[in-house]
């Protein structure tokens, strides 16, 4: 494996002006389209394979192949079909796809329009969430240059391709990040998640076949087409290979978004990406993958790696590699209690479980963060989690769930020592 | 063909059902709020938990493989699944709460969700009685709340629209009522507005609720967040009696169920028939218990120097007679009614053949432009084309009113219809003509009349209407009369009280009982007064008559009627009737 510290960022690379077409076009933009457009070879099943064997696992969450979904798309019938990009970016601790729109939105329209001619696509939809305005604003002056030089709609670089692309302002809910609910709400509803099946391939935006993928994944393809699919699974961790966007928060002495392959030791991106914990302080926990993740202890960071299987094995998962650093003076009932008060906030409502067991979490940490919680209201908590868990229609009780399940089981000294003092002693 | 293992129990099954409806079907209970056969399947109420697997299939051996002793190794699904929305596959195997302690826990799961921030108001609550979440948390809920936190508040008492009242505390979310507007009613009217726990149906702002069906959303909303302005606080559930009736409004022949308690019909609702109404039916139609309780004829009356006087049966018989006797059958103008029943109107067709007139007129109540493409008609009355099959002749009312005021006219009998109030002729185009008004509601033409015979109502007698389709249906007598007894008349349908009641409760009255008789039978009576040969002693008999009689008719019975959701009468028996 390449050693991290002579990496060169790929996506976010450090070019003056990437963002300006004509900067991007100097620098070989729109190269890796034209030969998808031109090589005979490269047949819109070649390039899907390409993706696939390249094993870029979705940076949106999930971690699914992409070129694997891609396959799911039927075979065109004439009627129209569609990629959604989600730039919808919500989760607490996730702020990565705002650097691809602000530095480098080309590479992001270039993977689309690849992505579209791999799947015979229509039309693209960038949902990018409402509170971006200025993001919004980049994203659409981009498209609106990709346009000008005929990289966008009719007649693609002179080819048959047709494609065109919009973006969509999303209205400030968390929920419209969700790939179904995302479709609805872009087609002018409520952001209620679908029931699945049908799945998006079959039925997705206007029931016509769709394919969500994040922005950094999209942005992704430019650079797998260009260099092979054996190239990317060089890079970073074999079973989550390629750049990641890391974006770090919290008590560290340099916060940002960092470039770098997958499976960086956690330790390394902190001690030494992020220049230490603020203070010199210890570590207490770490959210690796945006506030949905479990945090892990402080104490449990040894060899843990930002890559799928061994976050996994730690106990927790990659998510949006949006991770959150929290020192020892951290009150984990507090962080925990705010957390659930987020996913309280979002939940779309529509499921029993996640409508009112988001609301009871939140009630019951609040007691106990008001020290009147009791020891017994512990087990409350990770009843109602498993209450919920894997009940629902979308993923949002979980993502409400497994931050307090987790925390209680792993910092309950910290939970009791909140709750009222029992004068019978407690198992 | 393929099969199902419920609870290790096989069935076998066509096309590509749900599972809970398939379940719903085979007679066996599974708890649900959400899913309603009518609409699309959100799946959002999480109550109708099974656990589900299918069999592993090997396509080298092309058969299932088997464990060590000989079963089929079933694939489960990890998680509990929605049946609602879990499509059955050939050889799926599903375990309900009867034989998963997973399952029992899933659904006890989200009922301890559901009535966590839920007001638990059911003493004051109009649905209580016949509200799913009140009897699914009686047979599968927890025991008890450890929900220790303030509730979640919301709006109560919003009047949605004229008709709908909300209270947003009670409602559950089970989205029915946004439902039911999207796709049934189709005026969109209802969203679901704010997020998470707030969640609540509302309409956009600065507009209404007052789509014609919004009544529907009161009868499929599971819990009561929806109320009828008109019925809430009126009447417990348990204190009616629900007897199935027809529509007495349009002529689409809307099944629907008459609650009455005290002889008064408090609310009428729908009732399903797959081929007429499916669910539902329009708000106006609801109202028209008013016509049942209010204002009703009660007692025969006899105008005597202008005014009405009340007078005995006898009485009323005797003048009828006396003034059928000064008259020649030509002389005499009978018009029948598309407001009263089959069983009627061919009663006095009969009656009237027997003194040698030979028709029998009606006319039809059209208001153009009142019906849409759903359940109200044009047509306001039930049984036009019952009229039409028994071959009376049609008239516009303009027509019909030339021919009342036609000077060889010298009486003029009139069944159920305020012909004088819906402007078919003036008063006065029966003066100085001895005119009978045989009819169920005091009105334009019963004080017009010389002779007033009050007659049972649609909610009173046992009859058939046949509507705009040609679907014949019949009604069940839902409150007594003065004459009639829930306890002695067979038709008639015995609620909670009749069956359960101690004579403490106090639930037998005769209060609000009309002193009426069906028109047919006022009419026999006539004759076995003069030592006639008409001697029906129900209606089921004078259809019976009428299905032997008239080709049109033939198979048509009381029992097949109440088993098949009414017949369709042959298109090719009807006959053509005559327009004028
Ligand atoms: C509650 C919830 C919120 C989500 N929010 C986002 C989001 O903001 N951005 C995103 O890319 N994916 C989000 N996802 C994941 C998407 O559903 C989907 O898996 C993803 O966009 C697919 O893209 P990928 O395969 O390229 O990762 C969310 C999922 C859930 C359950
Ligand atoms: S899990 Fe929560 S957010 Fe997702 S669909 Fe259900 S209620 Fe909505
Ligand atoms: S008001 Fe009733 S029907 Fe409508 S969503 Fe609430 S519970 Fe369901
Ligand atoms: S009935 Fe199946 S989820 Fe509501």
């Amino acid at each position: 494996m390449q050693d991290w510290r002579t990496y060169e960022p790929l996506l976010i690379p450090s070019i003056k002006d990437l963002h300006k077409i004509d900067v991007y076009e100097k620098n070989g933009g729109y190269q890796q389209l034209k030969k998808v457009l031109s090589d005979k070879e490269q047949t819109p099943e070649a390039v899907t394979n390409t993706v696939k064997n390249a094993n870029l696992r979705g940076r949106g969450g999930a971690g699914f192949n992409a070129g694997l979904k891609w396959s799911f798309m039927p075979k065109p019938d004439g009627g129209p079909r569609y990629i959604a990009a989600n730039g919808d970016e919500s989760e607490p601790g996730t702020f990565k796809d705002r650097m691809i729109f602000e530095y480098n939105p080309h590479l992001f329209i270039e993977g689309a329009l690849i992505a579209a001619y791999a799947m015979s696509i229509d039309a693209v939809y960038v949902y990018i969430r409402g509170e971006y305005r200025s993001w919004i604003t980049m994203m659409q002056k981009a498209i609106d240059d990709a346009y000008a030089k005929g990289y966008i709609g009719k007649g693609i670089m002179g080819s048959k391709m047709n494609c065109e692309m919009y973006v969509h302002m999303g209205a400030g809910a968390y929920i419209c990040g969700e790939e179904s609910s995302l479709m609805e709400s872009l087609e002018g509803k409520r952001g209620y998640p679908r029931v699945k099946p049908p799945f998006p391939a079959q039925k997705g935006l206007w029931g016509r076949p769709t394919t969500i993928n994040n922005i950094e994944t999209l942005a992704n393809v430019p650079l797998i087409i260009k260099n092979g699919s054996e190239w990317f699974t060089s890079i970073g961790a074999k079973g989550h290979p390629g750049p990641v966007l890391y974006g770090i928060s919290g008590h560290v002495n340099r916060p940002g978004v960092y470039e770098y392959p997958s499976g960086m030791l956690i330790t390394e991106l902190i001690n030494d990406v992020c220049g230490g914990v603020r203070g010199g302080k210890k570590i207490k926990a770490v959210i690796p993958g945006g506030s949905s993740t479990p945090p892990l202890r402080g104490d449990s960071l040894d060899g843990v790696r930002m890559d799928a299987d061994s976050l996994r094995d730690a106990g927790s998962m990659m998510g949006t590699a949006g991770m959150v650093i929290l020192d020892e003076d951290t009150d984990m009932v507090d962080l925990v209690w705010r957390i659930s008060h987020f996913y309280h906030h979002e939940s779309c409502g529509q499921c029993t479980p996640c409508r009112d067991g988001t609301g009871w979490l939140e009630k019951t940490l609040l007691k106990i963060k008001n020290g009147e919680g009791e020891i017994r209201d512990l087990e409350l908590l990770l009843d109602i989690c498993f209450q919920m868990e894997g009940r629902t229609i979308c993923a949002l009780a979980d993502a409400a769930a497994w931050p307090v399940r987790y925390s209680v089981a792993r910092f309950r000294d910290e939970f009791e020592a909140r709750c009222k003092k029992s004068i019978y002693a407690v198992a | 063909m393929p099969e199902i293992f419920i609870d290790d129990q096989r069935f076998e099954f066509e096309g590509n059902p749900k599972v809970l409806q398939f379940v719903l079907d085979q007679g066996l209970e599974l708890p649900f709020f959400c899913y309603h056969p009518s609409l699309s399947i959100p799946a959002n109420c999480r109550q109708c938990f099974v656990e589900a697997g299918t069999p592993v299939f090997n396509r080298e051996t092309n058969s299932y493989e088997l464990d060590e002793n000989g079963d089929r190794v079933i694939r489960w699904f990890p998680k509990l699944m929605t049946s609602c929305s879990l499509e059955a596959t050939d050889g799926m195997v599903i375990k309900t709460h009867r034989s998963s302690e997973k399952v029992a826990r899933g659904q006890k799961d989200t009922l301890e969700f559901i009535l966590i921030n839920h007001p638990l108001d059911c003493p004051i609550c109009d649905q209580a009685g016949e509200c799913p979440l009140q009897i699914q948390t009686y047979k599968y809920g927890p025991e008890g709340s450890r929900f220790e936190h303030k509730k979640v508040h919301k709006p109560k008492r919003v009047q949605l629209g004229p008709n709908v009242v909300l209270d947003a505390e009670r409602c559950i979310n089970c989205t029915r009522c946004v439902r039911f507007t999207d796709e049934i009613s189709k005026s969109k009217q209802l969203s679901i507005v704010s997020r998470g726990d707030k969640n609540y149906p509302l309409t956009a702002p600065g507009t209404e609720f007052d789509d014609p069906y919004s009544l529907n959303t009161v009868d499929i909303c599971p819990v009561g967040a929806l109320t009828s302005t008109d019925f809430r606080f009126k009447a417990r559930v348990w204190e009616m009696n629900q007897t199935p009736g027809i529509d007495m409004t349009g002529s689409k022949g809307t099944n629907i169920d008459l609650w009455v308690r005290n002889n008064l019909v408090m609310r009428i609702t729908p009732r399903y028939n797959p081929d007429v109404n499916d669910h539902w039916m329009p708000d106006e139609a609801r109202k028209d218990y008013r016509r049942i309780n209010e204002n009703r004829i009660s007692r025969p009356s006899i105008k005597l120097d202008g005014e009405q006087v009340k007078t005995s049966w006898n009485n009323a018989m005797l003048t009828f007679n006396e003034e059928t006797g000064k008259v020649k059958p030509s002389e005499i103008l009978v018009i029948g009614s598309p407001h009263a029943s089959v069983e009627d109107n061919y009663v006095l067709s009969k009656f009237f053949n027997r003194l040698g007139v030979s028709d029998v007129h009606f006319a039809n109540d059209i208001e153009k432009g009142r019906g849409d493409d759903f359940l109200i008609t044009d047509d306001r009355a039930p049984n036009a084309n019952g009229c039409r099959f028994l071959g009376f002749t049609e008239h516009d009312p303009a027509a019909l009113g030339k021919a009342v005021s036609a000077s060889g006219v010298k009486m003029v009998v009139i069944l159920g219809d305020d012909l004088i109030g819906r402007g078919a002729f003036p008063a006065e185009a029966v003066q100085g003509k001895f005119t009978v008004f045989m009819g169920t509601n005091n009105c334009d033409t019963s004080n017009a009349a010389n002779l007033v015979v009050p007659i049972t109502c649609s909610a009173e007698h046992a009859a058939s209407y046949i509507n705009e389709a040609g679907r014949i249906q019949r009604t069940i007598p839902a409150k007594e009369t003065v004459y009639t007894s829930r306890r002695l008349n067979l038709e008639m349908s015995l609620g909670r009280l009749d069956h359960f009641a101690t004579k403490f409760d106090n639930w037998e009255s005769d209060d609000n009982k009309v002193d009426c008789i069906p028109a047919w039978e006022f009419l026999i009576r006539l004759v076995q007064e003069t030592g006639g040969d008409l001697t029906y002693t129900s209606s089921r008999e004078i259809m019976d008559e009428i299905a032997s009689a008239i080709d049109t008719f033939s198979g048509v019975s009381f029992e097949r009627m109440d088993d098949e959701y009414g017949i369709p009468l042959k298109k090719e028996n009807q006959p053509q009737g005559k327009t004028v």
